[in-house]
Formats: structure tokens, C-alpha cells, sequence
């Protein structure tokens, strides 16, 4: 089989009144790849999400999952979803939820064993409104994996789980990953998509900014940060036209800039007694910065959540 | 386009839809705050309402009527509750979100969500029938009760539909209190909680506005009691409210963005003609629903049900057809107000037949009743006729005393006496003194069975004239009266007189 997407918007415009929450937005989602997309909040990832879940539509460009139109029983038949925001009939037991969306797929996995997988028999069963916001969530989580299917879209699926919980859930992804799901994550933890994803497709104002593994990334960013100890003082050094931002952590300062090398030598310069350089590439973090706040056109309003 | 993956045979999506049904089911019984007034309300109300308020008097007609009206009464509670409130709740917790997302089959929500309130309706049904046979020892056929059950379970469905449009309208929050609004006095104003004919004309004239009073019929006709209409004017409303309320419900959640029935059209297809075609479905609902309330619009017409005519109520008989316009007009009355005088030795009256004592052994009662003329009436006249007796408590509506049939022929069946047309008046009036207690006239046209037009009023010792205001009594065709009767229905013993009675 040739090589086509599982998952595709080919410039999809989406517009909700005066708001233009998809700008032309193409994006390909590979078999065997996690996609992590980021944004601020706003940005039309969850546009973009609901496009390819079939529950809205482009007013132009295409939404395609697939091959086929994503409203397709067919093609829907071949994603599992977990989705953010969604309340949950407070009776129902999480073993009987999860045997009943799985209901709907053609090969699903037994909810007993989507239970055990994921280390939920404790609560398995149990009415779903008593259990806590995290445990919802593993619940949820559930829900997709137990379709085996073949795409998982899974929307900030860690949020509210605690550290070992969300640790557990990564375990289950990489593992999936492993047998060859695909899975479309949103996060807003960057360490999640640093941690989990092959590819990370970042999105502001409806439009794809920047795409790529997590080291193409950073590379595409010339940001660096300069850490060590100074005895000038944080205003003198903040002055300076190669510190864009200084942040003093422990003693030390930590100064991101575009021109590592000339910084140095001001630096040494004018400081004799200065130690412990150490000189970072930015993580995605800074780089999601970056990036986004580039493509805010000077704007300068949107920070990661 | 799909692949072996996306395949699902039969008999798994058809498991798909049970899974669904079961699960909705088990999300109902463990909502006991909608379980338990569902399904104990109406079995509570008919048990207090319909058996025990007859103090253990058990008149089959008013069991069974009991049992068509609180029938109904809880085929409304399901359909309305189980779709209005929990969509509204659902629609806006983002349930119905997650769902569309989901490869679930198509309407198996719907599907799933009739079905349950089908089996509510069943179980409240069962309930009910459980009741008048057992508890109320009704004569209540095999056939009759199969019926009535088919009736009520299919009879949800346009409370369903309403539900569904309500859903679709108003938040989770307002929905409990909306439906409310709609359940009770809806069901008043279909005559469910008090029957129509107790309720003020103009009410009674607007039943079959309502949709609950086309169902109401429907099931008094299953069980063979007396009801009103045609059996396709109310199947027309109930199916034109059905689809005119789904319609306009999908129209609502479609432009939310939420569509039950499996993919919305795809981009760029919400052709003309689709929506020509639910233009013309929609005009042919109102077409439908205009046709049964207005073809239901003859609350008091002359439908004679299987039962007066001595057929059986588990009703191996046609359904009763008869209506107000086949039944014969009545002769025109004589010129001369005066019925009786009661001068002339005899309790005979101008025209027709009696003065004649009856009691209600024919329907099963007990109770026993005389009459003779005695001197000294009203108006210092010779005589006026004394009627005395016990009044039983065999059956639900006792009634004893004595009768006048203003057309009444010798030799002719009670049933098959004529009618006379009394359209023309505006006043009986008659003397009546007695022990004190309360009395009843009543006049009865073709349908000898149905709740008659009664008017009461009190024998004192002292003569005293009564008038009943014809014009203004509900429950009578003044085009067709059969029989004036003067009487009691309060058990115990009786003694009353009456003279001079005339009808001007």
C-alpha cells in the first residue's frame, strides 16, 4: 500500500463568526507516528481536531481521514477518541463504559483487559461520578484504547492525573506506539510531546507554524540560553542588546539570547570573576515560545498555558 | 474506501444497538429519581383515584376507564422525562459531542432511548393492569389488556418526540421544571387527572388539542369503555405530532451541530430537494394533526362502545365506530311544555314513557326503589308521585328512581328507544320536597354507558322548585335525549316527591 496518511487537512479554513480559528491549515498524520500538536489555547487545535473527528466541517480545504470523508462510519470505525471536556453518566461503571464504546468497533479489546492494562481494576467497578478528575480521565482513556484502533486522537489525556498515573499512561502510549498505533496527542505539557512524540506539529492563530521531530525543533530555533554566575548586577547584565531575557535561579543567571558567542566574549570581558558557564540549546519549551510569539506578529500576548 | 478493519458484520452492529439499549436501561434503574415517580406515580394515583376512592365499590366502566386514563398518564412521564431532560442534560455536558464522534450506529442513540422508554411504559402499564385486576377486580379480558398495553407502548412515541424537541431547546437546568410545565397540565387538560367531562365546556371543547386525550380515546377504546372521535383522527394527530416534533427537534440539534441520526449530509449536499422533501413532510404532519384534532373535536358524540351493547370487554367485537352524526336526530317535541302532572291517577306523562321506577340491578347494583302517587302535591294540587328505596353500595355509581323517556315506546329494548329533541328548551323545572337529602337529574342521550349530564339539588320538607339550566348542563346532545331520570346515588335510604314537571 502506497503511503498515504491515516489523517489529513489539506488547507482547511474554518471560521466561527468573526473568528478565524483555521487559517489554511494542512496537517498529516503518518502511520506508526505520534503527532503532538501544540498551540496556546485559541490556536484552532481543537478546530483542527473536530475537523478530522468528522464533527464539523471546512468551509474550505479538505478533512480527510482515512481516504474517506471523516463523517464515514467506516473510516470512524478506525479511530479511537478521547476527548477533553466531556461529562460522563455518573452511574454507569467504568467496565460497562468501556465495554460499550467498544461495542461500536469491529475488533475491540475486552474491557477486562483494557482494565488490567491500565492498572484501573481498583476503581473498575465503581460509579463513574464518584471517582476523581484523574481517574476520569484514565477512564476515558480506556474508552479509546479499548477500540484497538488503528488512530488513537487523544486530547490532553494527562491533564489532572498525578505524577505516577501520568507516568503509567506514557508507559501505555509508548507501548501502543510499539504495536504499531498511530496516535494524535494535544498537550499542553511540553515535556509530554518531548517525552512521547516523533513529530511535533506547533499551530498558532490557524495556521502551522513549525513542524517537525522535537530536535528538528529546537534546531530551527537560534535560541540559546547562558548559564552562570556573575557579579555584575542582574539590571547591567539585562541591558545589554544580546540578553533578551534573564531569569536568576540559585544564585546563578540564566540568560537566553540569539548570539551565544558574542555574548560570551562581553561577557568575559566584563565580568573577570565570572563562573560556571555552561551554554543550552533551548528546550521546546523555549522554542515553542519562540515560535509561537514570532508568529504572533509582535503582538506579544500569547505564552503557553 | 474501507478497509477489512472497518468492516463490521450484522450481528455485531446489531449487538451494537442492544449494548446501547442495555446500557441506557441500566443508566435509567440506577436514576431512581426518575425510575421510582415514573413508574409508582400513575400505579399510586389509580390505586388511590381509581380503586380505593369507591370506598370498595367496583364498577367495571369506572375501573376501566381509570385504567385507560392513568395508562396514559404514565406513557407521558418516559417519553417526555427520559428524552427531554436527560438530552438537554446531555447536550450540554458534551456527551452527544463525544458520542458523534464515536462510530456508533446510526440512531442507535434514538433507538436505544425509545426503547427504554417502551419498557417503562410497559412496566407502568403492567403495574396498572396488575391493579384493576387484582385489586380492583376488573373484568379485564386477555385481548383487552394485550390492547391496551400495545396502545400505551406505541403511545409513547409522540411524547418522545416532544421530549426530544424540548431537549433540543432549553438547558439541562430549565429542562426538569419546562417538562413539568407541559406533563401536568397537559395532562389535566386531556381530561388524565379529573375526566374531561367534570372540566368546564370550553376546556372539554379544547381536548383534542392535546395530545394526550387522542391516546386517551385510543385506550378507552382498547378496553371497551365509552370514548369519543374516530380511531384515524386520533391516530392521525398522534403520528402528525410524532414527526412534526422529531423533525423539528433534528432541525434544532442539526444547527447545533449535533446530528442523532448518524453523519449529517455530506459537505455541500444539503440539497433543494432534501429540503423540499422535509418541507412536505413536515407541511403533511401539520396536515395530519389538523385533521385529529378537529376529526377528535366531538367530546360528547353518540359513540356506543362494544360493551352497551352487551358485546364483551375483551372486545372479539369491532371497535365501537358509531358517532354523534349516525345516530338518529330526535323526534321534535310536543309544543306544550307539561311532562306530568301526576293528577290523573297514573305516573304516565303527556308523551312517551313513565314516570317508571328503576334500580341499577341491571348493572350489577343492589339497590331497590318504589314509587306511588300520593295526595296533597305542589300548589296545593291533588296528587305527586313519591319515590322511596335503599340505595346500595354494590357498585361503584348506584343510581335508583324514576324515569321518563320522552320517546319511549312499549315493547321496545331500553336500548333501542328513540331519541326526542329538546334543542329547543332552556329550563326543566319540576317541585320536589323530601327527606332532606341530596338528589340528581339525569339525562342521558344515545350513549347510555358514557357519564351522563346529572344536575343536583336537595329535597327539603317544604316544596321547592328546581330548575335545571339544559343549555348550560355539559355531557348531554339536547338534539337526543333518551331518558330523564330523577334520583339518588348516595347509599343509605331515600324518600322524595315530585310533581308539576315541565320542560320549556
Amino acid at each position: 500500500m502506497p503511503q498515504t496518511p491515516l489523517a489529513r487537512l489539506d488547507a482547511a479554513h474554518k471560521r466561527f463568526g468573526q473568528v478565524k480559528a483555521l487559517d489554511g491549515l494542512t496537517l498529516e498524520v503518518n502511520r506508526g507516528e505520534m503527532l503532538a500538536l501544540l498551540g496556546p489555547n485559541g490556536a484552532g487545535k481543537s478546530t483542527a481536531i473536530a475537523l478530522l473527528l468528522g464533527l464539523q466541517r471546512p468551509d474550505a480545504g479538505s478533512a480527510q481521514l482515512f481516504g474517506a470523508e471523516p463523517q464515514s462510519l467506516d473510516a470512524r470505525r478506525r479511530i479511537g477518541v478521547m476527548m477533553q471536556e466531556v461529562s460522563l453518566s455518573p452511574v454507569m461503571h467504568p467496565r460497562e463504559m468501556i465495554a460499550q464504546v467498544g461495542s461500536y468497533y469491529p475488533t475491540p479489546y475486552n474491557a477486562d483487559e483494557v482494565i488490567r492494562r491500565l492498572g484501573l481494576e481498583k476503581i473498575a467497578d465503581r460509579q463513574y461520578g464518584k471517582l476523581s478528575g484523574g481517574q476520569k480521565r484514565q477512564v476515558q482513556f480506556g474508552m479509546a484504547v479499548g477500540s484497538r484502533a488503528e488512530l488513537l486522537f487523544l486530547d490532553e489525556p494527562t491533564v489532572g492525573l498525578d505524577l505516577h498515573a501520568r507516568e503509567a499512561l506514557w508507559k501505555v502510549l509508548r507501548d501502543l506506539l510499539h504495536e504499531g498505533v498511530s496516535i494524535v496527542l494535544t498537550t499542553h505539557y511540553l515535556e509530554e510531546a518531548e517525552a512521547l512524540a516523533d513529530r511535533v506539529a506547533v499551530v498558532t492563530h490557524g495556521r502551522m507554524v513549525a513542524s517537525g521531530s522535537v530536535d528538528e525543533i529546537r534546531a530551527h530555533v537560534s535560541r540559546k540560553n547562558v548559564i552562570c554566575r556573575s557579579s555584575l548586577a542582574p539590571d547591567t547584565l539585562r541591558a545589554w542588546p544580546e540578553v533578551l531575557d534573564l531569569r536568576e535561579d540559585s544564585g546563578a543567571v540564566n540568560l537566553a539570547t540569539r548570539d551565544a558567542e558574542a555574548l560570551l566574549r562581553r561577557l568575559l570581558a566584563a565580568d573577570a570573576s565570572v563562573r560556571d558557564i555552561e551554554v543550552r540549546r533551548a528546550g521546546l519549551a523555549e522554542a515553542f515560545a519562540e515560535i509561537t510569539s514570532a508568529s504572533a506578529d509582535g503582538t506579544g500576548g500569547e505564552k503557553m498555558q | 474506501m474501507s478497509s477489512g478493519h472497518s468492516q463490521m458484520s450484522g450481528s455485531r452492529v446489531f449487538a451494537a444497538y442492544l449494548g446501547d439499549i442495555r446500557f441506557e436501561l441500566l443508566k435509567m434503574t440506577r436514576t431512581p429519581a426518575f425510575a421510582v415517580p415514573t413508574i409508582i406515580f400513575p400505579a399510586m394515583f389509580y390505586l388511590l383515584f381509581g380503586v380505593l376512592v369507591g370506598g370498595g365499590t367496583k364498577d367495571p366502566q369506572f375501573m376501566l376507564q381509570g385504567l385507560a386514563r392513568w395508562g396514559v398518564f404514565g406513557v407521558m412521564a418516559p417519553g417526555l422525562f427520559g428524552f427531554g431532560v436527560s438530552l438537554a442534560f446531555e447536550r450540554e455536558q458534551g456527551q452527544l459531542v463525544l458520542k458523534q464522534a464515536l462510530p456508533m450506529p446510526s440512531g442507535s442513540y434514538l433507538v436505544a432511548r425509545m426503547v427504554n422508554a417502551m419498557v417503562f411504559v410497559l412496566v407502568s402499564a403492567l403495574l396498572l393492569i396488575g391493579i384493576a385486576v387484582f385489586v380492583g377486580h376488573t373484568p379485564l379480558g386477555f385481548g383487552a389488556a394485550l390492547r391496551l398495553l400495545l396502545v400505551d407502548v406505541l403511545g409513547v412515541l409522540p411524547f418522545c418526540a416532544i421530549g426530544l424537541f424540548v431537549g433540543a431547546l432549553i438547558s439541562g437546568q430549565a429542562a426538569p421544571a419546562i417538562i413539568n410545565l407541559i406533563y401536568l397540565p397537559m395532562a389535566f387538560l386531556s381530561g388524565l387527572l379529573v375526566p374531561l367531562q367534570f372540566l368546564p365546556r370550553a376546556l372539554q371543547t379544547l381536548g383534542p388539542i392535546w395530545p394526550p386525550y387522542h391516546l386517551t380515546q385510543l385506550s378507552a377504546a382498547a378496553v371497551g369503555v365509552p370514548w369519543t372521535g374516530s380511531i384515524g383522527s386520533h391516530l392521525a394527530a398522534l403520528v402528525g405530532v410524532t414527526v412534526l416534533f422529531f423533525m423539528l427537534a433534528m432541525r434544532r440539534l442539526g444547527s447545533r451541530g449535533i446530528s442523532l441520526l448518524g453523519p449529517a449530509s455530506p459537505a455541500g449536499t444539503t440539497l433543494p430537494l432534501r429540503r423540499a422533501v422535509n418541507l412536505v413532510v413536515m407541511a403533511i404532519a401539520i396536515g395530519l394533526v389538523a385533521f385529529g384534532v378537529l376529526g377528535g373535536n366531538t367530546p360528547h358524540a353518540a359513540n356506543v362502545a362494544a360493551t352497551s351493547k352487551g358485546e364483551s370487554v375483551d372486545g372479539s367485537a369491532a371497535p365501537p365506530v358509531a358517532d354523534q352524526s349516525t345516530a338518529p336526530l330526535g323526534v321534535a317535541a310536543p309544543d306544550s311544555p307539561v311532562i306530568a302532572e301526576f293528577d290523573g291517577g297514573s305516573a304516565n306523562a303527556a308523551y312517551g314513557i313513565g314516570f317508571t321506577a328503576v334500580d341499577d340491578k341491571g348493572r350489577g347494583g343492589d339497590s331497590t326503589v318504589s314509587q306511588e302517587l300520593v295526595d296533597g302535591g305542589a300548589s296545593s294540587s291533588k296528587a305527586a308521585l313519591e319515590v322511596s328505596g335503599e340505595v346500595g353500595t354494590a357498585i361503584q355509581y348506584p343510581f335508583v328512581g324514576t324515569s321518563f323517556l320522552p320517546n319511549g315506546k312499549p315493547q321496545v329494548e331500553f336500548l333501542d328507544q328513540g331519541f326526542m329533541d329538546y334543542s329547543s328548551r332552556h329550563t326543566l323545572r319540576f317541585d320536589a320536597r323530601g327527606d332532606g337529602k341530596s338528589y340528581m337529574v339525569v339525562i342521558m342521550g344515545p350513549r347510555i354507558d358514557a357519564i351522563p349530564a346529572m344536575y343536583g339539588f336537595v329535597a327539603g320538607p317544604e316544596w321547592q322548585e328546581v330548575r335545571v339550566p339544559l343549555q348550560e348542563l355539559g355531557g348531554v346532545d339536547l338534539k337526543r335525549v333518551k331518558v330523564i331520570s330523577i334520583g339518588s346515588m348516595s347509599p343509605g335510604q331515600f324518600r322524595f316527591q315530585i310533581d308539576g314537571v315541565r320542560i320549556e
